[in-house]
């Protein structure tokens, strides 16, 4: 009878002891990331059998196990897979978003400086400080556009640099995590059903985790207790002890954007932008692949219309020293980058057509063996053609030497280089044109009120410039005006009504009306007396003419980009767009945030240790121990009762 | 529902931090005055700002514009000024030189001083403007525009006109070119011309010319011919332009208007028979010319009827121009004048528009600074609050009592 008392107190102890155990364990890992409360399960021992019932034998310790709930723990590694992508998401965008700062040092300030020195120059066109501050203003223009490009590549090489990183981490990540499995279906293969690796099991969700922070992986557990691990878009990253390598590789059509890989075999399986989901990498991917390289090449299509526009006006106009205006600015020519499975020997070149009709779109030209596809991929508009050239949204695409292959495809991008690419074309103060090549005059001998307004000039000007002063004349009989140059046509518009004159015949003078001849226009105003002239000559030493430098002036307003903004309003619409995407992923990403919170909250209330549990099970295993002690101490007592007698 | 320990220091370090970078950010608006720090603070406020300060920097164009054209206006105002000075000058030295009771010297003083008008106005006419350009020079503004050659004074300009943007849909000349202030004034009555030929030997002098109320003038230039047959003075109109006699024998009376298709000239004193007067639309004559004719004329001696004749039609031809030119010159001050008041009131329109603009900005991007110190106020005693509660919560542990 004592015996079997010794051996339930014994039990008992046992069990208190391994009460404890468990209790200090929990407490002891407070601290440690991904542990999983455990406790130790006990069991009455199957009773013996008297004349009198069964008696109860003492306790068992069957197992210790860890607290747990897969649907919890699931259910926290999808939020967390979100919250983490839009938190990188986010935290990316507040870089952009703070280049774009608060509006007093943006690209407009720049832009209405330059736009203010060219109205300094317009008002008065022969002083030169006032050129040389036109060409610092300029310069600083440039130099904005080229200093926001240059952030939003440092920022495009930090997300390039965080994949190449991150994929190191992860295959470490997934190599430990192989490894554990590997030990782990040893340990759970060996011994009871119920008595499992806990610590280790917490190891590898502890790795399933940090994987899945960087991204997103779904984990499916095997009959052997392995965890086999997939990606967001279903390939497989580790099975039981084998981890595939991710590597970080070069995209395909835009070599400069590195994207994730998975080496399968010799070969490496691309994952480009979306194919993934979840985790910081994803994030910092789908930001530098939308916002960063829209906000590029909207840029770039800023600085590209206003060099090109201003370019063109420029040449209309005659600088100080009597030459026809040049390039004010350098502008980005369209980058084509043949992707690098081309087979062909194609170099496609692209250039601007019309800078006013540019997207910011990229393109991809490809090629079946028997037609030319472009996509622009902003809205996947896709458009067949049998032959190259074509001129598509202001650009002009032809092919610049060799011949495709089927299946070959190029990446163009007009406006990619656009902010990186501009440059000041000027270096002289005096060659900037704020002159008119041609000027009108009225004889002074002229008895009627009839004149000529001031003259301009339009394309084409330059290849065909007025070699010799023309005189007009004005004949009563009639009512028109001589001595246009013999072979060209003269176009009359009134009220918006345009006449055309066939070469050497009488032009009626009207007042109000325009009159363009070989790329030059003037208004006629007033009524001329018989035989009044008027000369239009090249405008020589035209120093204090600004006509030009107005024209140039009036290009801030004008609606450029596009044909419906103008470039400040682009600016503004690049602002609100990278406003609006940091400001909707900010909350995105603080709503992820909240239901985290939430997955973490139940998950930790099923798993978490709590040290007032612990505390209050460290007292009750004490008092059991001590408890148990006591049944030991009486099984004593009783045992020498019965040693008294025999002495007795 | 169970709350594990690490959860506790995890919320709580969260909360604190939350609250943290909320009271930062109400600080960093208040130290930067701003509501709009970054973009995403309100992007379509961001993007409106862009524009807000697009007009802006507009305004300041223009108000820069206008002050340009305002000192250029002025400029050229003062130096119209000294021009309508000279010609009133001028002019009074030709009236008084006309006096009959004056001798050759005594014209030879004035020629003299009107010679000297002559010198002055060409200075004046080459004068240079604040930037050191040629002010009356048109686009020429490096080269001297009036030059004193044999033929006179030549102008080397051209008739540009620096035109600048001072509104919107606003453009206004800046600067008068030379050939449009000093040679296109047209002669005589600003019609026609009636001039008596060198080589008259009558007394007869051409006196007030008129067009006849609401005429159509042909612009044929004319010739009246005088015969003087026994005591009687007869006159032909020839219309020189056709060749052809429009009337003969018509008879002549001193201080009579002479009709020419719808041109009537007055003469007083006697023609000479074969003397002649050409009536002629009127042309255009520089008004350094104009000064130079008048020299000549007060320099040629007049001691008969005929040559005091010829000294009194040429002054008056000359007063008749020079009137011409100061009324040419005049105009052109008077345009300048209301330019200027023009610019004034564009001015005044430009700053309440400015004004406006700040509004708006300072709508758009300034803090509220009430409702910033109050939200400051409380999320600072959020984050107190926070770190108190915490501290207490963290301080209660079961521990503590075993």
């Amino acid at each position: 009878m004592s015996n079997s008392i010794y051996g339930i107190g014994l039990s008992g102890l046992a069990a208190a002891q391994a009460g404890l155990l468990t209790a200090g364990h929990n407490v002891a890992n407070v601290n440690t990331p991904g542990y999983t409360r455990q406790e130790a399960l006990f069991a009455a021992r199957q009773g013996l059998f008297t004349g009198s019932g069964y008696f109860g034998q003492g306790v068992d310790v069957t197992t210790v196990r860890r607290v747990y709930s897969d649907f919890a723990v699931s259910r926290t590694l999808q939020s967390q897979a979100a919250s983490t992508e839009l938190d990188a998401r986010s935290t990316a965008l507040s870089q952009l978003d703070s280049l774009f700062g608060d509006g007093t040092s943006g690209l407009n300030v720049a832009m209405d400086g330059f736009f203010a020195s060219l109205n300094a120059v317009s008002t008065n066109p022969a002083d030169t400080p006032s050129r040389q501050q036109l060409l610092s203003s300029a310069q600083s223009l440039v130099s904005r556009f080229q200093s926001y490009s240059q952030q939003i590549d440092t920022l495009r090489e930090s997300a390039n640099h965080q994949i190449s990183n991150t994929v190191d981490t992860v295959n470490g990540y997934a190599t430990q995590l192989a490894k554990l499995n590997q030990r782990i279906s040893a340990l759970t293969g060996s011994g009871r059903a119920q008595d499992l690796p806990n610590d280790l099991l917490d190891q590898r969700d502890q790795l399933v985790s940090n994987i899945n922070a960087q991204l997103g992986v779904t984990p499916v557990a095997q009959s052997d207790g392995s965890f086999n691990l997939f990606l967001s878009n279903g390939q497989a990253l580790v099975i039981g002890s084998t981890a595939q390598k991710l590597v970080a590789v070069r995209n395909l059509d835009t070599p400069q954007n590195l994207d994730i890989g998975l080496q399968n075999g010799a070969g490496v399986l691309h994952f480009t932008s979306g194919d993934l989901s979840g985790g910081a990498l994803s994030g910092v991917i789908a930001f530098r692949d939308t916002t960063l390289h829209d906000a590029q090449n909207e840029l770039g299509r800023v600085a590209i219309v206003l060099g090109d526009a201003f370019n063109t006006q420029h040449r209309l106009g005659q600088d100080l020293n009597g030459n026809l205006g040049g390039d004010f600015f350098d502008v980005a020519v369209p980058s084509v980058q043949a992707a690098t499975s081309n087979t062909g020997t194609a170099a496609v070149a692209a250039q601007i057509a019309s800078a006013q009709s540019l997207t910011g779109s990229d393109y991809t030209l490809r090629f079946d063996g028997s037609n030319y596809t472009l996509t622009r991929e902003s809205d996947g508009t896709a458009t067949t053609y049998a032959t190259l050239p074509q001129t598509v949204d202001g650009m002009s695409i032809s092919m610049a030497s060799g011949a495709m292959a089927a299946g070959d495809r190029f990446r163009i991008s007009a406006t990619q280089d656009g902010a990186s690419g501009i440059a000041l074309a000027l270096t002289d103060p005096a060659a900037v044109a704020a002159a008119t090549p041609i000027r009108t005059a009225s004889a002074a001998t002229n008895v009627g009120t009839g004149s000529l307004g001031a003259a301009a000039v339009s394309n084409g000007y330059a290849a065909g410039p007025l070699a010799a002063p023309l005189t007009l004349t004005y004949h009563v009989a009639g009512g028109s005006l001589t001595g246009f140059p013999p072979a060209v046509p003269v176009t009359v518009t009134v009220n918006g009504v345009s006449t055309t004159y066939p070469p050497a015949t009488p032009v009626p003078f009207t007042a109000g009306a325009t009159v363009s001849f070989a790329n030059m226009t003037f208004a006629m105003d007033g009524a001329p007396a018989d035989n009044d002239t008027f000369g239009i000559a090249r405008n020589t030493g035209g120093a204090g003419d600004n006509h030009n430098a107005h024209l140039l002036g009036a290009l801030a307003e004008s609606r450029l980009v596009g044909g419906t903004a103008s470039l400040d309003g682009a600016y503004g619409q690049l602002v609100a767009r990278v406003g609006t995407d940091t400001n909707q992923a900010g909350i995105e990403s603080t709503a992820q945030a909240a239901i985290l919170t939430q997955a973490l909250a139940s998950q930790q209330a099923i798993s978490g240790v709590n040290l007032d549990e612990e505390a209050a099970n460290l007292q009750r295993f004490q008092q059991s121990y001590q408890a148990a002690s006591k049944v030991m101490a009486i099984a004593a007592t009783l045992f020498n009762s019965i040693l008294d007698i025999m002495n007795h | 529902m169970r709350v594990s320990t690490s959860q506790i220091y995890a919320l709580g370090a969260e909360s604190i931090g939350k609250t943290q970078s909320d009271l930062l950010r109400t600080q960093q608006q208040i130290a930067a005055m701003r509501r709009i720090l970054t973009p995403s603070d309100d992007p379509i406020g961001a993007a409106s700002a862009v524009a807000v300060r697009q007009s802006q920097a507009r305004t300041d164009r223009f108000d820069t514009s206008i002050a340009t054209a305002k000192d250029a206006l002025a400029q050229n105002d003062s130096a119209l000024s000294s021009i309508v000075n000279l010609l009133q000058n001028a002019r009074t030295t030709s009236i008084a030189a006309g006096s009959g009771t004056l001798n050759d010297a005594d014209r030879t003083t004035y020629a003299n001083e009107l010679s000297q008008n002559l010198d002055e106005l060409v200075g004046l006419a080459n004068a240079k403007d604040g930037n050191g350009n040629y002010r009356f020079a048109g686009f020429q503004v490096n080269a001297q525009p009036f030059v004193r050659s044999s033929a006179g004074v030549v102008y080397n300009g051209d008739s540009g006109v620096r035109n600048v943007q001072v509104d919107a849909g606003r453009t206004m000349a800046m600067s008068v070119s030379g050939d449009a202030l000093f040679l296109a004034n047209p002669t005589g009555n600003g019609a026609f011309t009636a001039i008596a030929a060198a080589a008259n030997t009558g007394s007869a002098v051409v006196g007030a010319t008129q067009v006849v109320g609401g005429a159509t003038l042909t612009g044929h230039a004319y010739q009246v011919n005088f015969n003087v047959a026994a005591g009687v003075t007869t006159y032909d109109v020839v219309d020189t332009t056709l060749g052809v006699n429009v009337s003969a024998g018509n008879a002549y009376a001193a201080g009579s208007a002479i009709d020419v298709a719808g041109m009537q000239v007055t003469l007083s004193g006697a023609p000479a028979s074969g003397d002649q007067v050409a009536v002629a639309p009127a042309g255009r004559q520089s008004v350094f010319d104009t000064l130079a004719a008048l020299v000549a004329a007060l320099r040629a001696p007049a001691n008969d009827d005929a040559s005091r004749a010829q000294l009194a039609n040429r002054l008056a031809a000359g007063l008749q121009n020079l009137n011409q030119a100061l009324e040419n010159v005049m105009t052109h001050q008077a345009q300048g004048g209301a330019q200027l008041a023009e610019l004034d009131s564009l001015s005044d329109i430009n700053s309440e528009r400015a004004i406006a603009q700040s509004k708006t900005l300072s709508r758009i991007e300034d803090l509220d600074y009430t409702k910033a110190t109050t939200d400051f106020a409380k999320q600072q005693l959020a984050l107190e609050a926070a770190q108190k509660s915490f501290l207490s919560v963290a301080g209660l542990s079961l521990f503590n009592n075993l």
